[in-house]
Parts: structure tokens; C-alpha cells; sequence
């Protein structure tokens, strides 16, 4: 019966998560219409993280505290009712049948320690909360990894059967299709960098349930110690009452690997509220009921937190001793519009991946080193996958920590993340004596920051030919890239947007008249 | 299916035109260009059509009709960069009453095409007056031969244009940096297959090339606004002006050239249209043609 409704919980949590997921589309409006931050807005670790980084509360901060003061009452409850990620760890776990007595490792210290090492961290203004953080690493490997694949594989079948030409087959076909497409598939096939690299991690850690069941939420989530640590004097506690003949059933069952049966063996801290045990305990003498009273302790070793926070301060310096970090910001890393400057976007992006997700034309891809290991899969916009569309908003509407600020439309279409230059050496009109001009009809901005220069040229012949020659008035330009994406010369363009002149970075700038003396 | 109508040969469409005067009466008094002016893009369009002499002239009963407006950019009706939604709307009306069996509507955008047709207001005023409005599959090309193409000899052509029985063409009267402005000729770039931004390299002769494979049963020239530079995506209002004014016509270079004079120039001064005329395309000098003014 718990069982059961458990399971029912559990499922609606992911339906939601995966609803709220599909949702982070652009539809063609201003706005999305669905709460799709949902899930980052209640993580009270991302909360606390960004507070910690950012000295600034992000903006889902209440309904974490919601959930904060739900697990002091009620312990783990959402490792065991609602995660996402907890319920594809209880799906992948169910893929081996668990029988007789098992050997647990124990190793219950090492989320808390990462979790030390993680706040240490951010406390020093290294974000790597995120990269940990199961609803943000979730969400992220979804939108990076298996989701483009999902759509791969769906539009492929539906390439190859469209190929095979039979009328009756196409129809049904397309009928299906057009259901996909309008339920689960993307609008246009999503691409991303390291995208297999990312589905291989979340097997990895899906797979780890083969070894044991929850692997993730007994030793290694930092969520789960945060809640672990807020409910560990939870008013809801087990109870074994009378008739226990200690036949062991409950030990087995436990998802959360406790020695349930030893004594003092519940341990609130980990206890995931799965209340298999109340379930399957054959005299009935298990159940969960409200009391007060001293909880177990829990000693992690004071040299192992101290090792752990020290870790965490270390790495700031460990990872910022890279060029990333020198006084030349690295021309390629463009961010999205409305992104902060640089170390205060580092210390908010907790690369959940919302805003790859959300990205109109896909040109948001996850960084790998270019903002330092610790910006890694941290949004670029790659002016060659996709360019930033000049009214669209979304990547800042869907950022849960307000790395992207959610910019008003006015100040969208002044914000430069960039500026584009041409390569005359490959441009036609310039180098080739060819009529082309496609980046200025393309550029989005209403004064035209590619403006053009009627020229006559002469063709290897010698004979003249009247071409237009573009320019970028470097004013207007607003990098969005468009003009790079746009060229005819796909492979590698003849104009080329670098990061300089970006409105978030006082430094990275060129003319007299954007500097703070001009 | 076959393709019909707009793929026609001259021969076709010239017996086309012979069948004409048996649905409608005294085709000499029938203007080649019906010019309407008035403040309801509704009540122009319709009467630009009637003075052409009606929708059924042109749409039969049970025609699936492609109404082919231009929704390239991300833009609002008044920025002037897409055509006028309710001029769309009216089209897909008429094809309605005249007993059409579908009206499609769809366009191959430059900006994100959800984008497009959303703010654009195409989408929702042509879904609205009945329309069957969709984004382009990009499988759905077909390599269309160019028996008399100058800079092309043939190009992907939407499939769904080619099927239709009709065809009309509703594109926006507008600045254009490499053209000078674009008008009915350039509205067939939105059913271009593939990286259509070559065909900047020799627009002109492309433009035309495309024009001779594509027959729309009439076209409508939006301009009840206008963009006057920084097009063709425009963006500033400082750019646009109100004309209240809708072009109807059969023949798209004169279409074309009376679009010129909106803009204080001639046919002559755009190359895609005396390229048309040079090839007998049709005709670009104004005072060859009957054009009928309307006040609606």
C-alpha cells in the first residue's frame, strides 16, 4: 500500500520534471508560461551555494526554504518521494534482482564531506555546487545528453521511413511523427558539444545502482546530505514495536542501505522515508510515526571536514591559475545576453544547463575548458551552431540563479555579448569581386551595424564589376553572431564574432568611447 | 499529384486566361493592377480582387490554395518587415467563399520560424480565418528544373507549393539593401530549399529564374505599410510609413514596377525587374497598363 503510493508520487514528480523539461522550448511567444525552474527554485543546496558564492539569494530562495523546513519535520522525504533523479536511480536499480543478505560499503561520510568541500568552496566564490547537485545535474545531462539523442534516433527512423516512399506507410508514419513532435521531440534536432561525453556520465551514475541500490543518495548526493543534515532530528521516525522476531526482512529492503535492524542501526540522517521496511515487515512491527527525543549522532571526524572545507579552498586557487584568469578574456567565450561579469557569473552558473536547453537556435553550447575547469559546461554561444535571435529573451528567464539576468526587451536589443569583424581575405565581395551582402540583409539591429560600401572592383579578367563591401560600424554591432551564422561560407565564416566589446566586462573593451574614461 | 497551374507553360497560362471571359463579363474593362487605398486592409483587399474581377475568377471550388505571405523575420505587423497579417487573413477568407477545399500558409524564414509566425500575427489571424498554417519540413523539397534559368537551372521548390491547384502570392513592399527593394519577385526565396543566401551572388538573374517556374494565380502587394530603409528586417518605426494601400495583380513584374512609385522610383531602376521585362516576363512600363484605382 505505502508501497504503492510511494510509487504513484514518485512517477508524478517525474512526469512534472519531465513536462517542465519539454516545456523549456521556445514556442514563439515572449515567454515560456510554465514554471520551468521549478525544481531548481526548491533546491535548497543551490540556494544555499549561490548565497554563499554570490552573497545574493536566487530566485527560487523561498520555496527552498519551503523545502528546507518540510525535511527538518519530516526528514528525507523528498530523496524518497519526489527527486527525479532518486526515482531513475530506485528504475535503474530495479534492473537486478537483490536476493539474500548483502554487504553494504558503508561509505555514508562521503556526501557529507563532499558536501563540506562543495560549500567551502563556494564560500570562496568557486561554484561547483551545480556539477553535483542532482536536480541541476539531471536537468543538465538530460538537455545535453540523452534528450538530442532521443531526438536523433526519433528523427532518423522517421527520415528513413519517409525515404522508403510507400504512401500508405508514410501517412501512418507522419501521423505518428507529428504526435512526437508534438509531445516529446524538439522542434529542430538538438546538438551539443561533448553530448556523448554527458549521456556516458548519467549512465555511469545510473549504472552504479547495479552495485547498489540508491548508490548515488547513500554516498555521494550533496543534496541529500544537506536534507540529511536539516532532518537528522525529523519528528518522523521509525518505530519497531513489539513483535520483531529480527527475521531481517527490513535490512534487506532498505533503499537506503542502513542496518535497520541493529540497534541504533535507523539513522535519521539517512533514512530515505522509501518505507519499504514498514512494508515488508511480516509481523507488522515496523511503521513511522511522530516523536521527539535524541537523535543518533553524527560523526563525520573532525580531520575529515577540515581536510574536506581545506579542499575546498584550495581548489579556488587550483583552478584559477589558468590563462582564463590572466587580464585577456578568451575570445570565443561568448556568454548570453544579460550573463554577469565573468567571476560573479562563474560564481552564480550552477550549469544546469536551462539555458542550452531553452536556447532558440541551439548556438548555446556547454564549455569545456574555456572558462577554466571550473566553468565547465558553463553556456558559449558558437555564432557557427546557432545565433543569438535578437528579440528572444529566454536563456535569462529560465537561469534559476541569475548568472543571466532576465533582460527587458529594450535592453536586449542593446546588450553586446560580442562583436563581429570581418576576415576580408575570404569575404566575397571584398577578396573575390563576388555580389553577396547576406550579413548585412541578416543583421537584426534597425540602424544596420553592417553597413556597405558600393565598390568596382576588377574580376581576374580585368573587367570591373560593382560590388558592396561590408562593414561593422562597431557602435551597434551587438555581437549576436547572426552574420557569422548567416555566411555563405559555412565552414569556417568570413566574419567572425569574438567576445571583445561585451557589455558585461569593463575590461574586454576596445573603443575610447566604452571605457569608463570615454 | 501533378503539379498544376503555376508550373504551367506560357501556352498553359495563356489558355488559361482564354477560359476567363466565360465565368466573367467584359474582360476588356479588367484592369491589369487594381490599386485600393482605404484604413481596413480587409476591405482593400477585397476590393482590390473584386476590381480584378473577382475571387472566383482565379480559385475554383475544391482548389487546395497555397496563400504564400512573406513571415521572414522576427517582427511585428507594424515594424513593416512581414506582411500585414489581416491581408493574409482576408486572402485566405476569399480563397474560403470561393469554395477552396484548404488554404495552406507557411513561409521559410530567415529568424526562428516559431518566432516568425507568432509575432508576425500571421499564424494566429490566418489559423483564424480558417488557414492551415505550418512551419516548412525541411524534407519537403523537391529539385524543380529551370528550362530558362540565366544564373540557375534548378533549385529545391517547397513541395507543398507544388502540389497546390492555386497559388497566391502576398508578399510586403519593402527596402532592401542588395536589391534596392523587395516586392513579388523575392517572395519566392520563401519556398527556396537549401542555403539560399548564394543566390545573393547573382539575385537578379535568380530572382527572375525562380519567377519563371512559379505561377502565382494573382499576386497582392502589401503595402499598407511600408519599410523604407534598413530593410528588409527594418525595426525602427522611424522607418515605416502608412500607406493603406494594396497592389492586386496577374502580373508580377507590373506588380513590381507600380511598387516601385511607392518608394518615389521606377521599374526600371530595380534589376530583377527589368530583367523580367527583358525576358517578357511582363510589363514594366507603367503607362502600357490599365490600373484601376480603388478607394475602399
Amino acid at each position: 500500500m505505502l508501497l504503492w503510493a510511494r510509487r504513484v508520487t514518485q512517477g508524478l514528480f517525474l512526469l512534472l520534471f519531465i513536462l517542465l523539461f519539454l516545456q523549456t522550448e521556445q514556442k514563439g511567444a515572449d515567454h515560456l508560461g510554465y514554471p520551468v525552474k521549478l525544481f531548481l527554485d526548491a533546491d535548497p543546496l543551490l540556494a544555499l551555494a549561490t548565497f554563499l558564492s554570490a552573497h545574493t539569494l536566487a530566485a527560487g530562495f523561498a520555496l527552498s526554504l519551503v523545502l528546507a523546513a518540510l525535511t527538518v519535520l519530516l526528514g528525507r522525504v523528498f530523496c524518497g518521494w519526489a527527486c527525479p533523479l532518486g526515482t531513475l536511480h530506485n528504475l535503474a536499480g530495479a534492473l537486478r534482482r537483490w536476493q539474500g543478505p548483502r554487504r553494504v560499503l558503508g561509505w555514508f561520510r562521503v556526501k557529507y564531506l563532499l558536501l563540506v568541500f562543495l560549500l567551502a568552496g563556494s564560500a570562496v566564490g568557486l561554484q561547483l555546487t551545480g556539477l553535483f547537485d542532482p536536480l541541476s545535474l539531471l536537468a543538465r545531462h538530460l538537455a545535453l545528453g540523452p534528450y538530442p539523442a532521443l531526438n536523433y534516433a526519433a528523427n532518423g527512423t522517421m527520415d528513413a521511413v519517409y525515404r522508403i516512399d510507400r504512401k500508405a506507410l508514410t501517412v501512418v508514419a507522419e501521423a505518428l511523427f507529428g504526435l512526437l513532435r508534438k509531445s516529446v521531440l524538439a522542434f529542430q534536432q538538438p546538438r551539443f558539444a561533448q553530448s556523448a561525453l554527458l549521456t556516458a556520465l548519467l549512465l555511469a551514475i545510473l549504472l552504479l545502482n547495479l552495485k547498489e541500490r540508491r548508490f548515488w543518495c547513500r554516498y555521494l548526493c550533496p543534496l541529500g546530505a544537506l536534507l540529511g543534515l536539516l532532518g537528522r532530528r525529523a519528528l518522523l521516525r521509525r518505530e519497531t514495536a513489539e513483535g520483531c522476531n529480527a527475521c531481517g526482512v527490513c535490512d534487506r529492503n532498505c533503499q537506503g542501505g542502513l542496518r535497520a535492524l541493529a540497534e541504533n542501526g535507523w539513522i535519521g540522517s539517512e533514512c530515505l522515508y522509501c518505507m519499504a521496511c514498514d512494508d515488508a515487515c511480516p509481523k507488522n512491527a515496523v511503521s513511522f510515526g511522530f516523536r521527539t527525543g535524541p537523535a543518533a549522532a553524527l560523526d563525520l571526524g573532525r580531520r575529515r571536514v577540515l581536510l574536506a572545507g581545506g579542499a575546498g579552498f584550495a581548489a579556488v586557487a587550483v583552478s584559477r591559475a589558468t590563462p582564463d584568469f590572466g587580464d585577456r578574456a578568451n575570445p570565443e567565450l561568448i556568454r548570453p545576453p544579460g550573463a554577469r561579469s565573468e567571476p560573479e557569473f562563474l560564481a552564480r552558473c550552477v550549469k544546469c544547463g536551462e539555458c542550452m536547453k531553452v536556447c532558440t537556435t541551439n548556438g548555446l553550447q556547454p564549455t569545456f575548458l574555456e572558462a577554466g575547469p571550473e566553468g565547465i559546461w558553463s553556456p558559449m554561444l558558437v555564432p557557427t551552431r546557432g545565433y543569438c535571435e535578437f528579440s528572444c529573451t529566454l536563456c535569462g528567464q529560465v537561469c534559476p540563479t541569475g548568472a543571466i539576468r532576465p533582460l527587458a526587451p529594450a535592453e536586449k536589443a542593446q546588450w553586446r555579448i560580442g562583436t563581429a569583424m570581418f576576415d576580408r581575405g575570404r569575404c566575397l565581395p571584398h577578396a573575390h569581386a563576388t555580389p553577396c551582402i547576406v550579413c548585412e540583409e541578416v543583421c537584426p539591429t534597425p540602424a544596420k551595424a553592417i553597413w556597405f560600401e558600393e565598390v568596382v572592383v576588377k574580376d581576374r579578367d580585368g573587367r570591373p564589376v560593382t560590388v558592396k563591401q561590408p562593414h561593422v560600424d562597431l557602435k551597434l554591432c551587438i555581437g549576436c553572431g547572426i552574420c557569422e551564422a548567416k555566411c555563405p561560407i559555412s565552414d569556417r565564416p568570413a566574419v567572425h564574432v569574438t567576445s571583445i566589446g561585451e557589455t558585461r566586462s569593463r575590461k574586454n573593451q576596445m573603443l575610447l568611447d566604452n571605457s569608463p574614461y570615454g | 499529384m501533378e503539379r498544376r497551374d503555376f508550373l504551367k507553360d506560357s501556352a498553359g497560362a495563356l489558355a488559361a486566361f482564354a477560359l476567363a471571359p466565360l465565368v466573367a463579363a467584359a474582360p476588356a474593362a479588367r484592369p491589369d493592377l487594381a490599386v485600393a487605398h482605404g484604413a481596413s486592409p480587409e476591405r482593400i483587399v477585397r476590393a482590390a480582387v473584386d476590381a480584378l474581377g473577382g475571387i472566383r475568377r482565379f480559385i475554383a471550388k475544391g482548389d487546395v490554395v497555397v496563400v504564400k505571405p512573406n513571415i521572414g523575420w522576427d517582427r511585428k505587423p507594424e515594424q513593416a518587415a512581414t506582411t500585414n497579417p489581416m491581408v493574409v487573413a482576408t486572402l485566405v477568407k476569399l480563397c474560403l467563399e470561393a469554395g477552396a477545399a484548404k488554404v495552406k500558409v507557411f513561409d521559410r524564414t530567415c529568424n526562428d520560424p516559431r518566432r516568425c509566425y507568432v509575432q508576425s500575427g500571421i499564424e494566429a489571424a490566418a489559423r483564424s480565418a480558417g488557414a492551415d498554417v505550418s512551419f516548412v519540413d525541411e524534407r519537403r523539397f523537391r529539385e524543380v528544373k529551370i528550362p530558362n534559368g540565366v544564373a540557375i537551372q534548378s533549385w529545391p521548390i517547397y513541395i507543398d507549393l507544388l502540389e497546390a491547384d492555386k497559388v497566391i502570392s502576398a508578399p510586403i513592399a519593402k527596402h532592401h539593401g542588395l536589391a534596392r527593394l523587395t516586392l513579388a519577385h523575392k517572395n519566392w526565396m520563401g519556398v527556396m530549399g537549401e542555403n539560399r543566401g548564394r543566390i545573393h551572388q547573382r539575385l537578379d538573374e535568380t530572382l527572375v529564374d525562380i519567377t519563371t517556374v512559379i505561377k502565382p494565380c494573382f499576386t497582392v502587394l502589401d503595402a499598407v505599410r511600408i519599410l523604407t530603409a534598413h530593410g528588409p528586417q527594418g525595426g525602427s518605426l522611424a522607418d515605416v510609413k502608412q500607406l493603406d494601400t494594396v497592389i492586386a495583380g496577374v502580373d508580377q513584374v507590373a506588380i513590381d514596377a507600380y511598387g516601385t512609385t511607392l518608394f518615389g522610383l521606377t521599374g526600371a531602376d530595380i534589376g530583377y525587374i527589368r530583367e523580367g521585362a527583358r525576358r517578357g516576363l511582363g510589363v514594366m512600363d507603367l503607362a502600357r497598363l490599365r490600373i484601376q484605382k480603388v478607394e475602399a
